[in-house]
């Protein structure tokens, strides 16, 4: 006797619950099979009476479904629809996988006496500053030297790509966002989602749409994580703009267009910046989640610390992965002052 | 009288989630406060005619709620009202597609604006071209007219500055060379010189007279302040509660006001500094003979008294171009120094 039965009973199903299965069809519980076992039923006292839940509900009518069919008809259902699916974003994501192998390519392919000087130069022409450079140089040596230059440059590529497209995406889509009330009530709910979400929870559905094999698989887990803050801070920049910075623009006669890029976006800017430098920096936390399907770079490295416990090798890549951090953030910052430093109010 | 260059026609403004509705009630007669009360409608303006001729300076003036910013923004539609037509030079702007009406805004309207609203990364001289920017100038046509602009105001070599590396008494001359760039007859000026100190805005008063006396351009002043109300206005609106008081020539409003709210406003001003010779004299074109001298029509009384050195006894004939338009006693002028109770008759309506 199970604590529901008077349910079934009272609701005349009994037949229904009996006559349909074939007796006991479901496989039982581990408390389930040590009862039978000892062949005493255990005496519920009110205290412990069970939630009604699937499961206790089962127990008294082997016809009601277990709670582990929830999970079973989620996947079946993913699995049904799987196949569309993927004809649909295959094509479409395919261009990713060539803009991640191409830039892994190049970022290798380029000698290190060409690559540490230009990425240098970069930083010196972003953020104008000698010192800002050196440090780039001499951090980008040093992983070299300890043979880390490889991955190092991996993980580069990755965020690279990653990152040019969370803004090639990220900046319309914020801006359609600031243009409509009902779009930006849309899409927060969606945003706030990606951004909650484990990492680890949309790598399982990727797994199933793309082969674990393709680069876009780890691309698109990366871009998916990281572009919220750029929609974000790009909608409220342009929100943020000045009303009547704009009323003026409307009274001396400009077309949306010259409103959009010789007002909103201009005066957006240090926003907009602060996103894509978040953008970079959640993208260089995901590298790390995404070696899990196969993203090249220093996270593999982390990954093989902590299955082969190998702490040296985990605990210098992950080093390795703050230098990064550390470097993308200073010159995004860098090059996010001197656009505040032209626009003060 | 000339056609106005602008009529307001019959317009109303009313904010809320159905303006519609709200709209027949205020036609029937509710005001601001009953609205508000039964119908949860704010209303922004009821019933506003005002005419503004070619080459004057409107001036609407009221306190802070009047609607006086509604209004002037209903003048290049940066608002659209419940009811009622604008009219610029015979065509009603209400029927205008968006593409004309961006055309006006270039070549017919421009805007000065209270906290400036200049472009923060532009410098000040693109700033000042903007108009003409928007409107696909050529660089060298642009530059040419913003510098020539830009020295007009007072701002020479300043070109290459950023707007925040200027004080406010300076951008607010970049905006209004931004509105004398675009060359449009009708210059819309939304509370210009309130955000700036007493002195620089007294400055700003006098080089807005200057301009006008060179550029005759159709002006629509709001202020929130009587003295320079008072100093710049031709023509005068009062606005309460989104309701036109009383409007008219300013010193005709000094000596018949026809409103409580009106009398309650004009009774802390100096008098003395604002009511003008011509206002306060004796219409006459006779010499009685016996005057102490000439004083010109648009002197002020305290020029009068001060002439008079206080003697209550004296009389000046006044002249306007050379000739004698009426006599001034010290007896009037003294009387005149007085604040008048509000005019029984003629309420709300235009002089």
């Amino acid at each position: 006797m199970a604590t529901y039965d008077w349910i079934f009973d009272g609701l005349g199903l009994r037949g229904w619950c009996d006559g349909d299965g074939s007796g006991s069809g479901a496989p039982m519980s581990m408390s389930d099979l040590m009862n039978q076992a000892s062949g005493e039923q255990p005496d519920v006292s009110v205290w412990e009476t069970p939630f009604p839940s699937m499961d206790a509900l089962n127990d008294a009518c082997d016809a009601f479904p277990q709670s582990r069919e929830v999970t079973k008809g989620l996947e079946r259902g993913f699995l049904d629809v799987k196949d569309a699916l993927s004809t649909v974003l295959d094509p479409i994501t395919q261009p990713l996988s060539w803009a991640l192998e191409y830039a892994l390519w190049a970022f290798q392919g380029v000698p290190w006496w060409i690559m540490i000087p230009l990425l240098a130069l970069l930083i010196k022409v972003v953020s104008r500053s000698w010192g800002l450079a050196a440090f780039v140089a001499g951090s980008f040596a040093a992983l070299a030297f300890i043979d880390y230059y490889d991955y190092t440059m991996q993980t580069l590529a990755v965020i690279f790509v990653c990152a040019l497209i969370c803004v090639a995406l990220g900046v319309p889509i914020g801006i359609a966002m600031s243009r409509s009330d009902k779009l930006q009530q849309a899409m927060i709910p969606v945003l706030d989602m990606l951004q909650t979400l484990p990492p680890f929870v949309y790598l399982i559905p990727l797994i199933f749409l793309f082969s674990v094999t393709e680069p876009k698989l780890y691309g698109i887990a990366i871009i998916l994580y990281a572009i919220v803050p750029v929609i974000r801070l790009t909608n409220l920049g342009i929100r943020l703009v000045d009303k009547e910075v704009i009323e003026a623009a409307d009274a001396f006669g400009m077309t949306k267009r010259q409103k959009l890029y010789g007002v909103q976006i201009p005066l957006a800017l240090p926003n907009i910046m602060a996103g894509v430098n978040q953008t970079i920096m959640m993208s260089l936390a995901m590298v790390v989640i995404a070696s899990l399907v196969s993203a090249p770079g220093l996270g593999v490295l982390v990954l093989r610390g902590i299955r082969n416990l190998e702490l040296g090798v985990g605990l210098i890549s992950g080093l390795g992965i703050v230098l990064l951090a550390v470097i993308l953030d200073r010159s995004t910052k860098a090059a996010l002052a001197r656009v505040n430093a032209a626009q003060k109010h | 009288m000339a056609d106005p260059k602008i009529s307001i026609r019959n317009l109303y403004k009313i904010f809320g989630s159905d303006p519609q509705m709200a709209l027949k009630h205020a036609k029937e007669g509710m005001h601001k406060t009953e609205l508000l009360e039964q119908h949860r409608h704010v209303l922004g303006l009821r019933d506003i005619n005002v005419d503004m001729q070619a080459g004057e300076i409107t001036v609407i003036m009221g306190l802070s709620g009047s609607g006086k910013s509604t209004l002037i923004r209903h003048l290049n539609r940066l608002i659209d009202p419940t009811d009622g037509e604008v009219w610029v030079e015979d065509s009603n702007i209400m029927t205008y597609s968006d593409a004309r009406l961006r055309e006006m805004r270039r070549k017919k309207m421009s805007m000065v604006f209270q906290k400036f609203a200049l472009l923060p990364h532009r410098t000040v001289l693109e700033n000042a071209a903007t108009p003409m920017i928007v409107d696909g100038a050529k660089r060298a046509d642009w530059e040419k007219e913003a510098t020539r602009w830009l020295d007009r105001v007072g701002l020479e070599g300043q070109g290459p500055q950023y707007p925040h590396q200027l004080s406010g008494g300076m951008q607010q001359r970049v905006g209004i060379a931004r509105a004398l760039t675009s060359n449009s007859d009708i210059m819309l000026m939304d509370e210009a010189f309130s955000a700036l100190d007493p002195l620089i805005r007294t400055d700003m008063q006098d080089l807005l007279i200057e301009l006008q006396r060179e550029l005759q351009k159709t002006v629509v002043f709001i202020t929130h302040d009587l003295d320079e109300a008072l100093k710049l206005a031709d023509h005068l609106v009062i606005l309460k509660d989104g309701e036109v008081v009383q409007q008219g020539e300013p010193q005709h409003i000094l000596m018949n006001p026809n409103d409580p709210y009106i009398v309650d406003f004009i009774s802390d001003i100096n008098r003395a500094r604002v009511l003008r010779a011509r206002t306060v004299m004796k219409k006459t074109s006779e010499n009685p003979g016996d005057t102490s001298g000439e004083v010109d029509g648009n002197d002020t009384l305290e020029s009068v008294i001060a002439k008079s050195r206080g003697n209550a006894d004296l009389s000046y004939r006044v002249m306007q171009d050379g000739k004698q338009t009426g006599i001034l006693t010290m007896r009037d002028v003294v009387t005149a120094l007085v604040p008048t109770e509000a005019a029984e008759d003629g309420m709300r309506k235009a002089s």
